[in-house]
């Protein structure tokens, strides 16, 4: 096994129960250390499985996965302290203000007192909701939750980041200022494994890509070695379709 | 760990009290129970105990049987006597039709020269025995044989209920008729013996061999009687400790639907300490309405001219089987949380649930009036573990030890629910 991978995964299989079919068919890869790794793959290709199952959500049925040189199976408490993930559906409370939901899951990862509340005031400044912040989120627009929704997840500074389409929903505006401050984030050291249906851009933000489809990798590197390998392509996206065709998904 | 906890706690408590209405339900539903069910059932205990039974009595005798027995119903507070109807003199006829009309529960009518038929009776016992002839009304045609007194009952009203007044009067119209044959007895004896003085005298008293001494068997000398207040007050309190189960199960719903817990689920904190902070929430809220609920016995409903809650002497034993229950109560909430699948399963699962457990506790009922069946099931209710206990202190002048059982199969419920709620949690992550 590579030391300079902070993820890696050996023949990853997922069957859920009362199926046949496997949601993850046996993947393998690895992902080095302050990369931002872009899963990418039509609906249902294995992409949030993958993530559940690299986040302790579940387990998989068979394969073997170290993260920053730990079992995920072994160590799961070690490995929850240094992840953190910005789900795809706004996970907050919408009857707390965004302090509240901040201050709150903040200490779940055990931070408390002076260093919590100036990371909530620095990450509330940054993301342009200081005025806002002792407001329910529930008055929030969708591109203000969002925002709430990756200070929970990096509040923490962990050394892995998943990011379950963090831009989906909102507008230009808001999506700039996310990917920014992803960028900054990974600039501090912080590894990045991102899921999204924007192609275009995963084409600019990330370092690898794997693009997955039916619970296999079908390739896997970064977005101008793809490009370069897959004759006609001036595009990720036309990467994308060539290998995952045009056809419909359910 | 701790400060994860006191944020869990403090999470907790500011989602309770941002949702002002499921609030304001937990408290203000079972205060507005407690005043209606205790309103209603109240007039029926009064019935009983205060006002007493009414009853219309027709005098037709106006000699010494009519005259004690209306004197014993006037003395008697388990009665409200009445000799007229409507300001007219009762009849046997206007009683028979106001009876029927439920003006009255139940009506007595004492026949024409009833006493006086005792008395003859009891002359001619006395003629055969001593072989003596007297004049007194023995031929007197209007004078008749024996005396039947009828008693007139409501046919709406409760059976058992009227068994036991029925039977009260029998026993207390024949202590009457027995005064006054010994009386008759005595004035007969008196008339055929030469020396008068060692006539028998107050020979009824001398019969009086046999008494009754009725004792609460409760450990406080003052006497607690049972009535609306004090079965309403614990039922509902115990009752809306339950009913948090419906807003507990309905937050954990809220929290999978929203995705707080699949973000949790992600972070280095065990499901028993986001556990941990509703319980503790929640049993704070539980001892909150049971001191509101018990402020409602002793001081609001006492403004409604009903009576006040007596509570006991053993506060330790209140606060000890109070926080059973609410942990009891607790525990069942995050047991139909964890087992709901929806928001709305989780609040029919509860509401049911809950009405289903509280009438088999003996809540709506009290389970000592319920078929032998009934109360066999009801044993099992955890509603009718803590409401059997506060009958204890309350009734009963129970202490700390002897409200431990009860406390101890409430602590088990709540252990049993969070174990099948730490279980199922398990089976449903592991998809």
């Amino acid at each position: 096994m590579s030391t300079t991978a902070i993820i890696e995964i050996e023949n990853l299989t997922k069957v859920f129960k009362n199926t046949t079919e496997p949601a993850v068919n046996g993947i393998s890869f690895s992902i080095n250390r302050n990369e931002i790794f872009g899963l990418l793959g039509p609906n249902g290709a294995g992409k949030t499985t993958t993530i559940s199952i690299l986040c302790g959500l579940f387990p998989p049925t068979s394969g073997k996965i170290l993260i920053d040189g730990h079992s995920l199976q072994h160590k799961p408490a070690h490995i929850k302290q240094i992840i953190g993930i910005v789900p795809q559906d706004i996970a907050l409370y919408p009857t707390l203000t965004a302090r509240e939901n901040l201050d709150f899951y903040g200490h779940m990862y055990g931070l408390k007192g002076k260093d919590l509340k100036d990371k909530i005031d620095i990450w509330l400044q940054k993301l342009g909701l200081i005025d806002a912040a002792n407001r329910l989120v529930s008055t929030y627009s969708g591109g203000m939750k969002r925002r709430v929704n990756l200070i929970a997840g990096v509040l923490h500074s962990p050394k892995i980041l998943f990011l379950d389409e963090p831009t989906v929903g909102v507008d230009v505006q808001s999506r700039n200022v996310i990917i920014e401050h992803l960028k900054e984030i990974n600039a501090d050291g912080t590894t990045i494994i991102y899921t999204s249906h924007h192609l275009e851009e995963a084409e600019n933000f990330c370092t690898q890509v794997s693009i997955i489809d039916h619970g296999k990798i079908l390739t896997q590197g970064s977005p101008e070695e793809l490009i370069a390998n897959n004759p006609g392509a001036i595009s990720l996206e036309n990467v994308f379709l060539n290998l995952t065709n045009r056809k419909l998904r359910d | 760990m701790i400060s994860k906890l006191l944020a869990c706690i403090k999470k907790e408590a500011l989602l309770l009290m941002r949702d002002s209405v499921g609030l304001s339900l937990l408290f203000i539903m079972p205060m507005v129970l407690i005043f209606v069910m205790t309103l209603i059932q109240d007039a029926a205990f009064k019935t009983i105990n205060e006002k007493g039974i009414p009853i219309i009595f027709v005098n037709n005798d106006h000699d010494s049987l009519g005259i004690l027995i209306e004197q014993g119903l006037k003395n008697n507070d388990l009665c409200s006597y009445y000799d007229s109807i409507d300001g007219k003199p009762a009849t046997a006829a206007l009683a028979q039709k106001a009876i029927a009309d439920g003006k009255f529960l139940v009506g007595i009518i004492i026949p024409k020269n009833a006493t006086e038929a005792i008395r003859k009776n009891v002359t001619d016992l006395v003629s055969e025995t001593m072989n003596t002839t007297t004049e007194t009304a023995v031929n007197d045609p209007n004078i008749p044989d024996s005396v039947e007194i009828t008693i007139l009952i409501d046919p709406v009203a409760k059976k058992s209920f009227l068994m036991s007044v029925t039977s009260n009067l029998r026993e207390f119209i024949s202590e009457i008729k027995t005064k006054i044959m010994f009386q008759t007895f005595s004035d007969q004896i008196a008339d055929v013996i030469p020396d008068k003085s060692k006539a028998p005298k107050n020979t009824f008293k001398k019969t009086q061999i046999i008494k009754y001494k009725e004792v609460y068997a409760t450990k406080s000398e003052d006497k607690i009687v049972p009535n609306a207040v004090q079965h309403n007050v614990p039922a509902w309190a115990i009752f809306a400790m339950f009913f948090i189960a419906i807003p507990l199960s309905g937050s954990i719903m809220k929290e999978k639907n929203e995705g707080s817990v699949f973000r949790l689920h992600t972070m280095p904190s065990s499901f028993l300490l986001l556990v941990n902070g509703k319980i503790i929430v929640y049993v704070f809220v539980c001892l909150i309405q049971f001191l509101l609920m018990l402020s409602v016995g002793l001081v609001f409903l006492p403004m409604l001219g009903l009576p006040t809650l007596v509570l006991g002497s053993s506060y330790m034993g209140i606060f000890m089987l109070t926080l059973a229950t609410a942990f009891a109560a607790t525990g069942y909430g995050v047991m139909v949380g964890t087992l709901a699948s929806t928001e709305h399963q989780a609040a029919i699962m509860g509401s049911l649930s809950i009405l289903l457990l509280s009438a088999l506790g003996g809540v709506w009922v009290p389970s000592y009036v319920m078929p032998e069946l009934m109360r066999n099931i009801s044993a099992y209710s955890p509603l009718n573990w803590a409401l059997s206990g506060f009958y204890k202190l309350f009734l009963r002048d129970a202490g700390t030890g002897d409200v431990l059982i009860d406390a101890l199969k409430l602590m088990a419920f709540f252990i049993a629910t969070m174990s099948i709620a730490s279980i199922v949690n398990r089976k449903k992550r592991a998809i």
